[in-house]
């Protein structure tokens, strides 16, 4: 074992961590909160680290000695990139706020036990996967974070539809890996090794093949169209703070998994930037049309998250069929968007599923005047992932729309055509749903009518309000948020 | 950075801490927040007017301040004659239809709101008049539709203005989007959002690309004017609408798609290269005008036929614009302004005519001429000027865009056309006079009076539509200085 501790220091916590976690709340019986209270402290000391692995970044990233492991035939090394290290730090702030609001989420469970150590052992396992650079290494740990997040997903395990979302993922997820653990067969047949510490200098069918497996098997984690399928069962029928980590951050930081693995198993940039862009049409155009009409809450943001999968695949198609640094700048930015505005949407739905025990949209006629904050915050995701102006979302929107005309080239442009198609669609899912709260029935003035209002707890008002701030803030003043991606950018060698 | 161009940034900043204010004081009766809304629109309407001494020495007005730096986008403002025009336009309606507001229902509950939104809905309209840099116009280009949808959606009328409110919104997004395609074309070609540097390099881009810019850039604001077949937004939107909404959409809003269609094609690009165009947006405006003449003749809701002739006006002023000459243009801008006065003082008097009979269909509604002379003067002027008759304003613009389209050498026969076409604006117009003042008296029980607090602004607004007829003078000279700062290689 050798390299810099550092480097691996957030997984150690973020494991260690969650073994200790689990066995004090075991001994001492905590309840909920003070349980959620230790876990976010156990995030917080991880993210201090990765904060401060950031800022080493210059020093950290051209060293060759940057990695932490045994290179030995049979180690493992694991060697840290400024991509992977931005988006663990988007993720964990993320998970630090679905924490807080899970104090008073599963105030009506009883399994808090595993939960929080659960989403620990997620975030480890998600780190852990950007980190490694041995194959096999790689798939463990991608297993490792798919039975813990389906574990949470049926967390619920009295109700059936849980079970059967949670069932659901597994499958799949099974499925991904199986094409991951082949991939890996053809990789070692041809090579004998199982480290990828750099492009391979010649690749040959074999390593295509294994390309082409963990091309699948990544996309299938991501939801891109055709394997987009079980998204909506497993985001519709998770808890909401679930739903949101894995549709906010977990499947769409994939998305920037997939090209490391499959550039260096010798996919040409060309062909992944073709098959991202032409995947990214599909999914815009599905995601958006099977949204209108949804008639339960979750199951509709889950369609939009495969919308939103498609203009990430986009952005970063176009980086990469037309090099462009820009486009690169673009997608990461719209994943920092995307990861505040998704899990904002999923965490105020859940809210309302809290207090009004449906997720039927429906239901949420007129509950804006009962719970004001949350329908406002509610609206702000809504309308940000909608790409109205001063949101995040329309900065976003911008940056890609200007990546993909600068490259003056037909196939962006006729993918930029479906790009917008699918957003003028998706209008039509998101203003009905965002308009429901404010208006009962068709009294005039209803909409300020103040029945009786619901008192929303702090712990979930604290994290919403939060994101809904950054999502006005980004918005209002991207400056800072462009410059941090194209920082990010510059140090990004893939 | 000098004083004066400080001033300039009040416009957009008064009205942001009167929403502000607004929005704190929940309690506020309407008087109250009808009392703020006026004075931050006030403050609207007095900076351009003061900042006039300075306009006529400098021509142009700028404030800047950096926003996004590494994306070329900043907050950057102008005034100019041709802003100046729109601007102290859609400010004065705006005004009008929050005075008027006072005497009519609207807003009673939650009036700090209503008004905090009419107030942000003229904001957006005059951030798209002043804003010099693509990204900040396009904000507020957007606000100006969302605080229009929100006006309609909870102050709106009947069952229906849930779904007119998102076909509204759907509908002119779609335009806006074709406009955001160009405006981000431009953007990354010349790598600045600033419009103004835009205008000194926009001749260099491939001729292909201009002239896709100019049809998506015409189309996309075509919506916003509501010219056939893109107009199909319009009549519900304007019917289901408050009144005071109305009168803001219909005469204010409407004249946000000409001056984007002035600011962008027609400043940006070189005369000629718009020439193929002309012949179609002149027969687009004959279309307009002539259908939406024919459906407000058809129409038996009075304020579906006021609206409808908003789909008619607009049709002079995109072929005025087609001409491409100077008279033409002119007549446009001077058209805009005139169709401004005259659809709000029409709407006022459906508004009120509405009010005393609590009817809206034209056959129930008639010989209210004799017990309300004031009204009948009101709408007698309203409906005589929108007929073109001198000096009532429109007369003049129509006789400019007229010469116009004869001087464009287009098509002379176009030209006749549509003048002959004028004459179905007399017949809807004289309709709807004569069906409503004259004839039996109908509904039998109606009010004593008129409620004055309606009657007084609608008399103001007819005293202020004789005066700009007669003195067209200075409104003639701003369109021509703005003009001539903005369309390179006119004559």
């Amino acid at each position: 074992m050798s390299g810099i501790f550092n480097i691996v220091l957030p997984a150690v916590i973020l494991v260690g961590g969650a073994f200790i976690l689990y066995l004090i709340s075991r001994i001492c019986n905590l309840n909920n909160r003070t349980e959620s209270i230790l876990a976010i402290l156990v995030l917080i000391g991880a993210l201090l680290v990765l904060i401060n692995n950031f800022k080493e970044i210059p020093n950290l990233i051209p060293s060759s000695d940057a990695h932490f492991g045994n290179s030995e035939p049979g180690g493992i090394i694991l060697m840290p990139s400024a991509l992977s290290i931005f988006i663990m730090i988007v993720s964990i702030i993320i998970t630090i706020l679905i924490t807080i609001y899970s104090g008073e989420y599963l105030a009506r469970d009883s399994r808090y036990l595993v939960y929080y150590p659960l989403i620990l052992i997620v975030q480890a396992g998600l780190f852990g996967m950007f980190l490694s650079n041995n194959l096999f290494n790689l798939f463990l740990l991608t297993e490792l974070t798919t039975v813990a997040a389906s574990a949470l997903i049926a967390f619920r395990f009295d109700l059936e539809i849980a079970i059967k979302a949670g069932f659901k993922y597994l499958i799949m997820s099974s499925l991904g890996a199986m094409m991951m653990l082949l991939g890996i067969y053809f990789f070692y047949r041809s090579t004998g090794d199982m480290h990828l510490t750099q492009i391979l200098e010649s690749p040959d069918n074999l390593t295509r093949i294994a390309a082409a497996c963990f091309l699948l098997g990544f996309s299938l984690k991501a939801g891109v169209f055709p394997l987009h399928t079980w998204v909506p069962d497993v985001y519709g029928n998770a808890p909401s703070a679930i739903s949101g980590l894995l549709a906010g951050v977990f499947s769409k930081s994939m998305l920037f998994i997939l090209p490391v693995i499959c550039l260096r198993l010798g996919m040409t940039r060309e062909e992944l930037g073709m098959y991202l862009m032409i995947f990214a049409c599909f999914n815009m155009l599905v995601g958006s049309v099977r949204m209108l009409g949804q008639s339960q809450l979750r199951r509709f943001l889950s369609f939009s998250s495969i919308a939103q999968t498609g203009y990430l695949m986009f952005g970063l198609g176009i980086g990469f069929y037309y090099d462009l640094d820009q486009a690169f700048s673009a997608g990461l930015f719209l994943f920092l968007v995307i990861a505040i505005m998704k899990s904002l949407a999923f965490l105020a739905s859940g809210v309302y599923q809290f207090y009004l025990r449906t997720q039927d949209i429906e239901r949420l006629r007129g509950e804006g005047h009962r719970m004001p904050l949350i329908a406002l915050c509610f609206s702000i995701a809504l309308a940000g992932l909608a790409g109205i102006p001063l949101l995040a979302g329309f900065v976003g929107k911008w940056m890609i729309f200007s990546a993909a005309l600068v490259t003056g080239d037909l196939f962006s442009i006729i993918c930029l055509a479906i790009f917008l198609t699918s957003t003028v669609i998706s209008l039509g899912g998101y203003l009905p749903v965002l308009i429901k709260q404010y208006y009962r029935s068709s009294n005039t003035e209803e909409v300020f009518n103040n029945p009786e209002p619901v008192r929303v707890s702090r712990w979930l008002l604290i994290p919403i309000t939060l994101l809904s701030l950054l999502v006005v803030i980004i918005g209002v003043y991207p400056s800072p948020w462009i410059n941090l991606v194209i920082y990010v950018i510059r140090w990004m060698l893939i | 950075m000098e004083n004066y161009e400080w001033f300039l940034s009040g416009i957009i900043v008064i009205p942001i801490v009167g929403v502000l204010i607004l929005l704190i004081w929940r309690k506020a009766t309407k008087k109250q927040a009808a009392t703020i809304g006026i004075i931050s629109e006030s403050f609207a309407l007095a900076i351009p007017l003061v900042l006039l001494s300075v306009l006529r020495r400098n021509d142009q007005i700028v404030f800047s301040l950096p926003w996004i730096r590494n994306m070329g986008i900043s907050f950057r403002l102008s005034l100019n004659w041709l802003c100046l025009i729109f601007l102290l336009t859609e400010v004065l309606v705006t005004l009008t239809a929050m005075i008027y507001s006072l005497g009519e229902e609207t807003g009673e509950k939650n009036s700090n709101f209503y008004y905090a939104l009419l107030i942000l809905f003229s904001l957006g309209m005059s951030g798209t008049t002043l804003a010099d840099d693509a990204f900040l116009f396009y904000i507020f280009w957007e606000l100006m539709l969302l605080a229009s949808v929100l006006l309609i959606l909870i102050w709106g009328h009947g069952e229906t203005r849930f779904r007119v409110a998102l076909k509204y919104f759907i509908v002119t997004h779609l335009g806006s989007l074709m406009v955001l395609v160009c405006l981000i074309t431009l953007f990354v070609n010349f790598g600045t959002a600033n419009i103004t540097a835009w205008m000194m390099q926009a001749n260099s881009l491939p001729i292909n690309t201009q002239v896709l810019l100019i049809i998506f850039f015409i189309v996309g604001f075509s919506v916003k004017m509501a010219i056939f077949p893109l107009h199909i937004w319009l009549p519900d939107a304007h019917t289901v609408a408050p009144m005071p909404v109305t009168i803001i959409l219909a005469a204010a809003m409407l004249s946000m798609g000409t001056y984007g269609i002035l600011r962008f094609p027609f400043a940006l690009f070189p005369l000629e290269n718009l020439q193929p165009f002309a012949i179609w947006m002149m027969i687009a405006g004959l279309i307009s005008e002539v259908y939406g003449a024919l459906m407000a003749l058809a129409e038996k809701d009075i304020k579906r036929i006021i609206a409808f002739s908003s789909v008619s006006q607009m049709g002079y002023i995109i072929f005025g614009l087609g001409s491409l000459t100077l008279r033409g243009m002119e007549g446009a801008i001077m058209h805009v302004v005139y169709h401004a006065i005259i659809k709000a003082l029409l709407f006022m008097v459906v508004g009120i005519i509405v009010a005393i009979t609590s009817e809206r269909d034209i056959q129930n509604i008639s010989g209210l001429g004799f017990k309300y002379p004031i009204l009948c003067v009101c709408a007698a002027i309203g409906v005589l000027g929108i007929s073109g008759m001198p000096p009532l304003g429109i007369f003049n613009s129509e006789w400019m865009i007229f010469a116009g389209g004869f001087d464009s050498g287009v098509s002379i026969a176009l030209t006749i056309i549509v003048l002959i076409g004028s004459l179905l604006t007399v017949i809807y117009a004289l309709r709807f006079f004569g069906n409503i003042f004259f004839g039996d008296r109908k509904p039998e029980s109606l009010p004593q009076k008129a409620p004055l607090a309606l009657i007084l602004p609608t008399l103001v607004i007819t005293i202020f539509l004789i005066v700009e007829g007669l003195t067209p003078g200075p409104l003639l000279t701003w369109a021509m200085k703005g003009l001539a700062s903005f369309i390179g290689g006119l004559h």
